[in-house]
């Protein structure tokens, strides 16, 4: 016997007397079912309230099958659906090589290649504008850092320069000052000077500088 | 709090989409080499920092790498898939520029990306009417011209299943 069929038999219940008490039930004799007009329905109770006494013994049995019928139905179905699916297969594969080949073809055709070369052929064109762009800078950053350095050396050059005259000048002027020096072989004749002309330093000046009176030296 | 970052317009989906670098399709790896420092490079900072984000949005099936401060001069580099590489040069200019030569020479022209919307858009047909996800409209009451939705305007009581019960039965 078929697996699916043990789900009709009967349980341990006395099924006449349950045939008789139900009413005209679509098959006859092997098991109640639900009649047409009585269909599932919640009712009263929610789902998670727990069935009541008289349904204690209740066992539903599925609708009772035709085992030849059964096996005749699952037959042509089994043929139909490997036929669909094989169909299906088919125009899936079918579709995606259509696709795949135009993706290919797009992808592969000569004019793309050649615009491809063209595009890279202009980005090297445009390294190598770089290239000369760069080397240029690179040159002109040279010449700048050597006029640089010269500047700075002949600034320096020039320092050193101005600060040997200075310090000649001063050489020089301490040459010119060391004649009115007075030394120990002139000491007296330059005292005698001084005595001899005596300088009068009792004078006024105004804010610009002039010698405004003079007190005569007593 | 919903702002995050210097410029964070860089991660609003409109300033996303304006980004017009779609790569072709055999375009695999970016690689960008820039250094954080130097005038010759801020071009390329610039391009990572405002343009690389509209990029990988536009192409989210293409690496791109950074590389800071490993070469004296900074360069973009593209590996295709036929194992080819293409080197720019990227030395002493702007961001714009580099997107525009990045466009011109790796990027899906504008007739291409217009050829490929209108197959996009023949697949789907603008008048069914369906689930949100395969449709623009969910219901028929969505539709202009026709009855509208009995949930916001109720129906004329000549097209009411009552009322029409309630006649037959009269009659």
């Amino acid at each position: 016997m078929l697996p699916v069929l043990r789900r009709c038999c009967p349980g341990p219940v006395p099924l006449p007397a349950l045939a008789a008490a139900l009413g005209p039930g679509p098959f006859p004799g092997l098991c109640p079912g639900w009649s047409p007009r009585a269909v599932p329905a919640r009712g009263r109770k929610t789902r998670h309230d727990p069935p009541s006494k008289s349904k204690a013994g209740r066992v539903n049995l599925p609708p009772p099958v035709d085992p030849e019928e059964l096996l005749v139905v699952q037959e042509r179905y089994r043929q139909y659906r490997l036929v669909l699916d094989a169909l299906r297969a088919e125009f899936r594969a079918e579709v995606l090589q259509k696709k795949r080949e135009e993706r290919l073809a797009a992808e592969d055709s000569a004019e793309e290649l050649e615009e491809h070369r063209r595009l890279m052929a202009w980005n090297d064109e445009e390294n190598a504008r770089q290239q000369k762009r760069r080397e240029e800078r690179a040159r002109k950053e040279e010449e700048e850092q050597k006029r640089r350095k010269l500047e700075i050396a002949e600034k320096q050059a020039r320092k050193m320069e101005a600060f040997l005259e200075e310090k000649e000048k001063e050489v020089l002027q301490l040459q010119e000052e060391a004649k009115t020096f007075i030394t120990p072989e002139n000491l007296e004749a330059r005292i005698e000077e001084c005595l001899d002309n005596p300088r009068n330093y009792n004078f006024a000046i105004d804010k610009d500088g002039r010698i405004v009176k003079r007190t005569v030296l007593s | 709090m919903p702002m995050k970052g210097r410029f964070p317009v860089r991660r609003t989906l409109q300033y996303l989409s304006q980004g017009d670098v779609v790569f072709k399709s055999s375009v695999k790896v970016m690689t960008v080499n820039y250094n954080t420092a130097g005038e010759l490079s801020e071009g390329a900072r610039k391009f990572v920092f405002f343009n690389i984000p509209q990029i990988q949005y536009k192409n989210p099936w293409v690496q791109i790498m950074l590389f800071r401060n490993m070469t004296p001069s900074p360069f973009l580099r593209f590996y295709l898939d036929n194992g080819e590489q293409v080197l720019v040069d990227v030395e002493d200019k702007t961001n714009k520029e580099i997107t525009e030569h990045v466009k011109k020479i790796l990027g899906k022209s504008k007739e291409m990306l217009e050829k490929e919307e209108r197959e996009r858009k023949k697949l789907s047909h603008p008048a069914t009417f369906g689930p949100k996800k395969y449709h623009l409209r969910e219901c028929m009451c969505e539709i202009e011209g026709q009855v509208p939705c009995p949930a916001f305007v109720p129906l004329p009581k000549e097209m009411r299943g009552k009322y029409k019960a309630a006649m037959k039965n009269e009659a």
